[in-house]
């Protein structure tokens, strides 16, 4: 009964007009790094190429227009059939660092609202830290989220996100 | 004019604070148009941690963080009694407004406020609290003795920000998604009128010795200028992405970009760009010493309290506060 009524109200969240950009009161936050045996430019390389996540597991596709231009966008098409599409706000080959915003996601598919995220690579020729920052609201606007609409819930999807999409970098780079 | 204050600048920021001073003298020859900084310093800063459920308390002559004090509910909202001895902060998970001795440094009393307290502010002459309801739409009138609601103003969709006059008699609220300020007469409750802003707006920032009043309009990149004698919309002025606040100092109004790690400053009686100041990670809450000598800023991501000096347009300080600090409203006492 308790997940019906959670369903209803998600199914019902989606039908009505919400403003544009609502959200809930608190922002999440998701900060992650990882430490990589391998050159800095060869991780930013692949990093800082905004028109291709395959590096990232959960990412099937990678399809979109503008390169690494500020405004560029892309719409990631995941393992689990999902789609995200996303826009690049900033972007900086001499910083070695990145920014981008999800302009459109169903909460069904990643249960966040107004995100966005930064990627900063540093490091030398032997060792590199990629480091991933994300901030978002819960994918429920009102008041009272069923709970996979949650803070909670937000931060956990967001998480494993990151944290899978830096372990698997670390993977492609060190091998094994 | 613009290239006039422009060159002001580059001198200003070679030759210092001194320069300024006689800058500051000519500028004033201009009716309206200069903020003179008025009373002490501020001694301290209540900054809201919302994500670390906490109040801290950040000693401003020496920067350092002196206390850290459990709230809960994400607080968010934060105001001053008149005479400093109370800080009050509005949480909305918690849907509560808190009530801190700022001598003990404890909570003294909470109530529960609404179904979404955010924006809060006090009214410097009768001292009463005025709390706005994200999800309500309204805007709460809080006895500061009790905490208990005595009033009830309805407002646009979403209201954000909470403002006062200085004489006490008007109340502004930033409706965030009716993207309008509301004029309220704080002896009635009545909504007197109500002003068009940029698109989302969502701090509002009262500019008395202008007769202004600024939103930051969230999705325009824009501040809103307010007339407020005429209440009527002046103009719209762009700066960085997601602006969440203003503050005036001197001839400046400094503006907190979240999503661009920066502070735009703006001339504020040409309106003309400055300056960007880099700062930490989401730039939120702003305020002014009282001096104008000084501008605070709480950065969300980077969980930073950080100071500007106006005088030179730098960050002298970056003091580590809690976990994704807010401090909406008026922080600093």
């Amino acid at each position: 009964m308790v997940r019906v009524v959670a369903s209803l109200m998600v199914a019902l969240a989606a039908l009505l007009p919400v403003a544009a950009e609502a959200h809930g009161p608190s922002r999440q936050k998701v900060v992650s790094k990882i430490e990589i045996n391998a050159p800095v430019d060869k991780v930013w390389a692949t990093v800082g190429n905004f028109q291709d996540m395959s590096w990232h597991p959960a990412v099937a596709k990678t399809e979109g227009t503008g390169g690494n231009d500020v405004g560029a966008t892309r719409k990631l098409t995941l393992q689990s059939g999902g789609v995200i599409n996303e826009k690049l706000t900033k972007y900086s080959a001499e910083e070695r660092g990145l920014a981008y915003e999800i302009t459109d996601v169903d909460v069904k598919v990643l249960p966040v609202t107004n995100y966005s995220a930064q990627m900063n690579v540093s490091g030398t020729a032997e060792k590199t830290i990629v480091e991933w920052r994300a901030a978002f609201y819960r994918g429920f606007v009102n008041n009272d989220p069923p709970p996979e609409l949650s803070d909670e819930a937000a931060v956990k999807a967001v998480t494993e996100i990151v944290q899978g999409g830096l372990g698997a970098l670390k993977k492609k780079f060190e091998g094994g | 004019m613009a290239r006039a204050h422009r060159i002001f600048w580059a001198a200003r920021l070679q030759v210092g604070q001194f320069f300024f001073a006689v800058v500051s003298l000519v500028a004033s020859g201009v009716p309206g148009s200069v903020w003179a900084g008025e009373g002490s310093a501020a001694s301290a800063a209540y900054v809201t941690n919302q994500i670390g459920n906490s109040l801290s308390i950040v000693d401003l002559a020496t920067e350092k963080q002196v206390a850290e004090i459990a709230i809960g509910g994400k607080p968010a909202g934060i105001a001053m009694s008149p005479d400093g001895r109370s800080a009050y902060v509005a949480a909305p998970d918690g849907r509560e407004v808190i009530a801190i001795d700022t001598a003990s440094r404890s909570v003294i009393k909470r109530a529960a406020v609404g179904k979404g307290p955010l924006g809060i502010a006090v009214n410097p002459t009768t001292g009463a609290i005025y709390v706005a309801d994200w999800y309500e739409h309204r805007l709460y009138v809080v006895d500061p003795a009790t905490l208990a609601v005595t009033a009830t103003v309805p407002t646009g969709q979403s209201p954000s920000g909470v403002a006062v006059t200085a004489d006490g008699t008007t109340i502004l609220t930033a409706d965030r998604d009716s993207n309008q300020v509301s004029v309220i007469d704080a002896a009635t409750f009545k909504v007197q009128s109500t002003i068009a802003t940029g698109e989302r707006p969502f701090g509002i920032t009262i500019d008395e010795a202008a007769g202004r009043a600024y939103t930051a309009n969230v999705a325009a990149n824009t501040i809103t200028v307010i007339d407020l004698k005429s209440r009527t919309h002046l103009s719209d002025v762009p700066v960085g992405l997601r602006p969440y606040a203003v503050a005036r100092a001197a001839n400046l109004l400094f503006v907190t970009n979240q999503h661009d790690e920066s502070v735009s400053v703006i001339d504020a009686v040409t309106l003309q760009p400055v300056k960007t100041l880099r700062v930490g990670g989401f730039p939120e809450g702003i305020e002014a010493d009282p001096t104008g000598s000084t501008i605070w800023v709480a950065c969300w991501d980077a969980n930073t309290l950080e100071k500007i000096d106006v005088a030179t347009l730098s960050v002298t300080a970056r003091i580590p506060v809690g976990e994704g600090p807010r401090a909406f409203g008026k922080f600093l006492r």
